[in-house]
């Protein structure tokens, strides 16, 4: 593909500035309304997505000046010209880190990037593997930012073992540190303004986990802890997309999630250790009929299970100074438990993300040997959820996970003591 | 004094909460219906909405909606005599979702729970 322009040299005062690529064949200088759609090697699903994005813009923002961006990171399959190939009546601009440079992260700073320089109100983003996404999606994820919103996150249905770090870690942790519940935080389908953009180009706390899968949670934390109000967009169909084993490929993603954050923990401290209980955040979107069921996601129970032991026995030198004693005791117990009996409840899981989170913020031990830590008891409670659940619907699992959020509101004074008391 | 909105179409519940309420110190308020609901939200300033499901004429999970648009940070606890709404999606904007029952515990705890929350506050939309 032949680059049409570059970026270098452009004024960035806090984020480092990247090169980056871009062909913008219909030369669109301004817009109010973007779809981005971050990408890198998918070829194959990119165009279905445009074609959904394209239709929602024109039936649901057609006063509004809009375009179409992919935001990809130098993709080897050709990405960037499946997208460009895809026939609509919205013009289209394809962006791209420099080959060698990759994360959703670097995406995404392209395309706030490019939005202040459209001049953009709203910016929708949405995934690239997306196999569910309707125009109605666009329409719930757009709208609300010609409201007054700043930011809108997604809720979707989701099956039961699809999102376990979202069930687990990041919608708990974020609902119960900064009292807003926030279902889908770490989503990948957003909505968010112009004034959003700005301030996220600022770059304010980015480094090399928010470039990439840590931006999720990086965007979701500002929004939350910004001036600018929130929202939700119930999209109705589920996310179908390529969900992953929890046991089998989630590592890169759960470490850089973590990181991430764990680190804005630190950078938001006064402001947590202030909230009690939670809120919940305005919904959109309702009224689309029916909902569909989502498609199954096999989940290795046996292989978390055996993750959580074997790490157990590989990092408990590191457990011991990360949990408190009375925490560490439990753990241990449960880790000597069979494979039938074993159980990891969420009273203790609360705890233990509590201790993880103040442990990185003291550096017991080296942050990356911690993150890695803490994943075979992210398998050991991800495995439990698995038993626990076998048999229930999917309403009553989000039930499950509301009272599991509440156990994580509960336990916060026991993160919030250690944590002021750690400052001496 | 804490105000009490209590939103349901059964006058027998109406009594029964509003005694049960009244003991404890709070101000209650009634409402029979979603008729209105806004204005009257607007005009009496109620601290918590006690909100029912299944009314004749409204559907509570609409007026949920209503609500959250114009008052973000208001608390709204449900009291449905079905469980089987918990897992809607429309839920998730209520503060709380309590099933009725003959002993009032969980709606207080809920209400006084609702009542400390502390969350900073963003500008309206």
């Amino acid at each position: 593909m032949q680059a049409e322009k570059t970026n270098k040299g452009a004024k960035d005062p806090k984020a480092e500035v990247l090169d980056w690529i871009e062909e913008n064949p219909r030369k669109v200088r301004q817009a109010d309304i973007i779809v981005g759609i971050p990408s890198f090697n998918e070829a194959d699903c990119i165009p279905f997505v445009t074609e959904q994005a394209a239709i929602g813009l024109k039936t649901y923002f057609k006063d509004y000046r809009s375009v179409l961006i992919n935001c990809d990171n130098h993709s080897e399959d050709q990405t960037g010209q499946a997208f460009l190939s895809v026939e609509t009546d919205i013009p289209k601009i394809y962006l791209s880190t420099p080959a060698g440079v990759k994360g959703k992260g670097n995406n995404f700073r392209n395309l706030f990037r490019k939005a202040v320089d459209l001049g953009a109100q709203a910016i929708v983003v949405v995934d690239a593997d997306l196999r569910s996404i309707t125009p109605r999606w666009i329409k719930s994820l757009g709208e609300p930012l010609f409201q007054g919103y700043g930011y809108v996150a997604p809720i979707y249905i989701r099956h039961k073992y699809d999102g376990t770090i979202t069930n687990h870690i990041a919608y708990p942790l974020s609902r119960a540190l900064y009292g807003r519940r926030m279902r889908q935080p770490i989503g990948g389908d957003f909505g968010f303004s112009g004034a959003m953009a700005r301030l996220y180009l600022e770059g304010q706390l980015w480094d090399d986990c928010v470039a990439l899968f840590g931006i999720d949670i990086w965007m979701t934390t500002l929004a939350i802890n910004s001036s600018y109000p929130a929202a939700q967009a119930f999209l109705g169909a589920p996310k179908i997309h390529r969900a992953k084993d929890p046991a089998s490929s989630l590592g890169p993603m759960f470490r850089q999630v973590i990181s991430t954050f764990f680190r804005l923990m630190e950078a938001f401290d006064q402001s947590w250790s202030q909230v009690r209980w939670s809120k919940p955040t305005p919904i959109f979107g309702f009224g689309l009929g029916e909902t569909e069921m989502p498609p199954p996601v096999s989940v290795d129970e046996e292989k978390l299970y055996q993750g959580f032991v074997d790490g157990f026995k590989e990092y408990v030198q590191i457990y011991e100074q990360t949990l408190t004693r009375d925490v560490y005791r439990k753990t241990k117990e449960i880790a000597g438990l069979s494979y039938d009996r074993f159980e990891l409840p969420p009273a203790l899981w609360a705890k233990i993300v509590y201790d993880f989170a103040l442990g990185f913020h003291l550096s017991v031990v080296p942050r990356d040997e911690l993150i890695r830590a803490f994943v075979p008891l992210y398998f050991g409670r991800t495995g439990s959820y698995v038993r626990t659940t076998q048999g229930m619907e999917l309403r009553v699992v989000e039930d499950y996970i509301e009272e599991q959020c509440l156990v994580f509101e509960e336990t916060k004074p026991y993160l919030v003591d250690r944590w002021v008391t750690s400052k001496g | 004094m804490t105000k009490i909105l209590i939103v349901d179409d059964e006058a027998s519940i109406r009594m029964l909460y509003r005694e049960e309420f009244q003991d404890e110190g709070y101000e209650v308020i009634e409402a029979e219906d979603g008729h209105k609901l806004t204005e009257r939200i607007e005009q009496d300033k109620p601290d918590v909405i006690i909100l029912d499901i299944k009314m004749a004429a409204y559907d509570g999970l609409d007026l949920l909606q209503e609500i959250r648009q114009q008052f973000q940070d208001l608390p709204v606890i449900i009291s449905s005599a079905y469980g089987a709404y918990k897992g809607d999606y429309k839920t998730l904007a209520a503060d709380y979702y309590v099933v009725k029952s003959s002993d009032f515990s969980e709606l207080k705890q809920k209400v006084r729970k609702a009542l400390e929350g502390k969350v900073p506050s963003k500008k309206a939309p």
